[in-house]
């Protein structure tokens, strides 16, 4: 790994008899400081990563949750869940502050790049998308454990809606989308927000199921290859209850990499990314959001 | 290391207006710049660069910006033709990859030139994106696959996720290890979409006329530190994709000996050499498809070469 390091750096000086010794002490010297600042980062990782499970556990356990900060901590459930005074009081709150902001994005996604999954704490910044405005949440791991446990995790969003956001919650109610079939499994008075639960197999395989689509259009002489087109793949790809493209994506977890998701889908999305989603705070949801609505859009202009 | 790089130049403009100089200066200093990331790319053993140079949005910009952007390419893909005993001695193989046919015909003519001339070289690998997007790119990969069930070559159950990588722009390329963006903005505004879903995404904000060699090293050092999990999730994908693959060839074997009335109570040996036959037939198809397409892709660029017109983009 570090040998063509050394090689380039050799390669960029001067090579005289005197200065190859030079030179042999300084490839040693770049190595070791390429191999400490190795162990440095690794080190900064792993601990911004206990720091922030360590740090959001810490102020659960000692200090009692405010309006703002609230934390579904397993322990703390039974004595903290707020009344219904308090809750319609998060439920204002949370929905001015999405008002308060220049831009909210019409579609999050939650891309999940964690080895370790709390379904409590997906529920929570669900929840949150739907309080301060957001019309369209998707939920994303590249290994599609949350397709395969797609009724565990709608119930826990459930359970959060009513814990977090009250009595009101039919206001609120959540349309879940299956991937394929279109039925909505949750009858709704009026559909606020749509979840989706997505997986590797909406990506590349969905584009793939389109190609395949198409071409046998085309085998059947209803369709020309030249007729294709980007807004007639980009219509095939977004189907009957087309989801608009995803404006923000917040990823959690160390891994810096978008790991499959909907690349089609994602051509101007912004990625913001926290260390975990374990124990994540509103606060920490709310500043990306802030975030996002500072970004410029230029399209190529 | 990282053995193909891919770069978002990002933050010409911004340049520019900071230090209060012409934008055709800011995307002068950025083409500087590009060569001289090149030169620490080939030190560092990066075989391969990938870089977005013009993208079809940009085609929206005002039409002094685009004539200048269109003036530079001009001047630098003619720079090259005059170094081409140089291209040579470090095995430069350039390619331009997006719809060249939305540029003007000069240009075309000239990136035509310089393909064909670096076309056999193999020490080290410049890809160019000109006139592109990825979503163009996607699309007109499943339209050459659609070209291929028009010509007889191959089913629309051929298709696949290998199939549809061939028929990119980039299919002589792996997929790069490793994006980088510079000038702060967060997203990959429509840049190698399909070939980055498992490469390491590097987002620095400096504007990228000032990016330095310790810039890269700390785009390579985030690669390093991701790279175990990425391959993990890469080999984990590229495992599904043998699956899905046999799977699919078992049903239209199944399919096939159905067809052919053999009846339902199908011996398994029978069942499995039919699967083996179906497989080998449609690896077969797929391969002259493949074949007619590559010999497509080269007569555009021989044809431009001999001064005739491209065929009218469809």
């Amino acid at each position: 790994m570090a040998a063509p390091l050394r090689i380039g750096m050799r390669r960029s000086m001067r090579i005289t008899q005197k200065a190859f010794f030079t030179e042999c002490i300084m490839a040693v010297v770049y190595e070791f400081v390429w191999r400490m600042l190795h162990a440095l980062l690794h080190l900064q990782r792993t601990l911004l990563s206990w720091n922030w499970r360590l740090w959001r556990r810490a102020m659960t356990a000692v200090l009692v949750p405010t309006v703002f900060g609230f934390q579904n901590h397993p322990h703390n459930n039974k004595k903290l869940i707020p009344t219904g005074g308090k809750k319609s009081c998060c439920r204002v709150l949370w929905k001015s502050d999405g008002k308060s902001l220049e831009k909210l994005p019409l579609h999050i996604g939650l891309l999940i790049a964690e080895e370790e999954t709390r379904y409590t704490d997906i529920a929570n910044l669900v929840v949150w998308c739907m309080a301060v405005g957001i019309s369209y949440v998707s939920v994303y791991d590249n290994q599609g454990i949350f397709r395969r446990n797609s009724s565990r995790l709608m119930d826990e969003i459930l359970k959060q809606q009513q814990e977090l956001l009250g009595l009101d919650s039919l206001k609120y109610s959540v349309e879940f989308l299956n991937n394929s079939n279109d039925k909505p499994e949750q009858q709704v008075l009026s559909c606020q927000a749509t979840v989706k639960v997505l997986s590797p197999d909406d990506g590349k395989t969905g584009i793939v199921t389109a190609a395949q689509k198409f071409c046998q259009l085309v085998e059947q002489q209803q369709k020309r290859s030249s007729d294709l087109d980007v807004n007639m793949l980009d219509s095939m790809l977004r189907g009957t209850k087309g989801m608009p493209d995803p404006d923000l994506v917040m990823k959690f977890g160390t891994v810096d990499s978008t790991l499959g998701f909907l690349p089609w889908h994602i051509r101007l999305t912004e990625i913001i990314s926290f260390p975990s989603h374990i124990n994540i705070t509103y606060k920490h949801f709310f500043s990306a959001l802030k975030c996002y609505a500072g970004c410029e859009q230029r399209l190529g202009k | 290391m990282p053995k193909h790089v891919a770069f978002i130049m990002d933050g010409n403009r911004r340049y520019a207006r900071k230090l209060h100089v012409e934008r055709q200066q800011g995307h002068t200093q950025g083409f500087d710049k590009l060569a001289e990331t090149l030169r620490w790319c080939l030190n560092l053993e990066i075989r391969e660069v990938t870089v977005y140079a013009f993208s079809i949005e940009n085609f929206k910009r005002a039409k002094d910006e685009v004539d200048g952007l269109m003036e530079l390419a001009r001047q630098k893909f003619s720079r090259l033709l005059d170094e081409q005993e140089d291209l040579e001695k470090h095995g430069v193989c350039i390619r331009v990859l997006g719809d060249l046919t939305l540029l003007p015909l000069d240009i075309q003519k000239l990136i035509a030139q310089a393909v064909l001339a670096t076309k056999h070289h193999n020490k080290c690998f410049l890809n160019v994106c000109f006139a592109y997007t990825s979503r163009h790119e996607i699309t007109n990969a499943v339209k050459e696959a659609a070209w291929g069930v028009e010509q007889g070559l191959i089913k629309p159950s051929d298709v696949s996720e290998f199939l549809l990588d061939e028929c990119l722009y980039t299919n002589n390329s792996p997929d790069p290890d490793l994006l980088i963006r510079t000038s702060g903005e967060v997203r990959l505004s429509d840049f190698l979409l399909w070939q980055t879903t498992y490469s390491c995404l590097v987002f620095q904000s400096i504007l990228w006329p000032e990016y330095s060699f310790w810039n890269l090293c700390e785009a390579i050092l985030q690669y390093q530190l991701n790279h175990q999990a990425l391959q993990k999730a890469r080999d984990q994908h590229a495992e599904a994709r043998v699956l899905q693959q046999l799977e699919a060839d078992r049903c239209c074997a199944a399919d096939l000996l159905q067809q052919t009335g053999l009846g339902k109570p199908v011996d398994p040996q029978l069942r499995q050499e039919a699967l083996q036959k179906y497989t080998a037939e449609r690896e077969e198809r797929v391969h002259s498809f493949l074949t007619a397409l590559q010999e497509k892709r080269d007569r555009f660029f021989t044809d431009l070469n001999k001064g005739f017109i491209a065929s009218a983009k469809a």
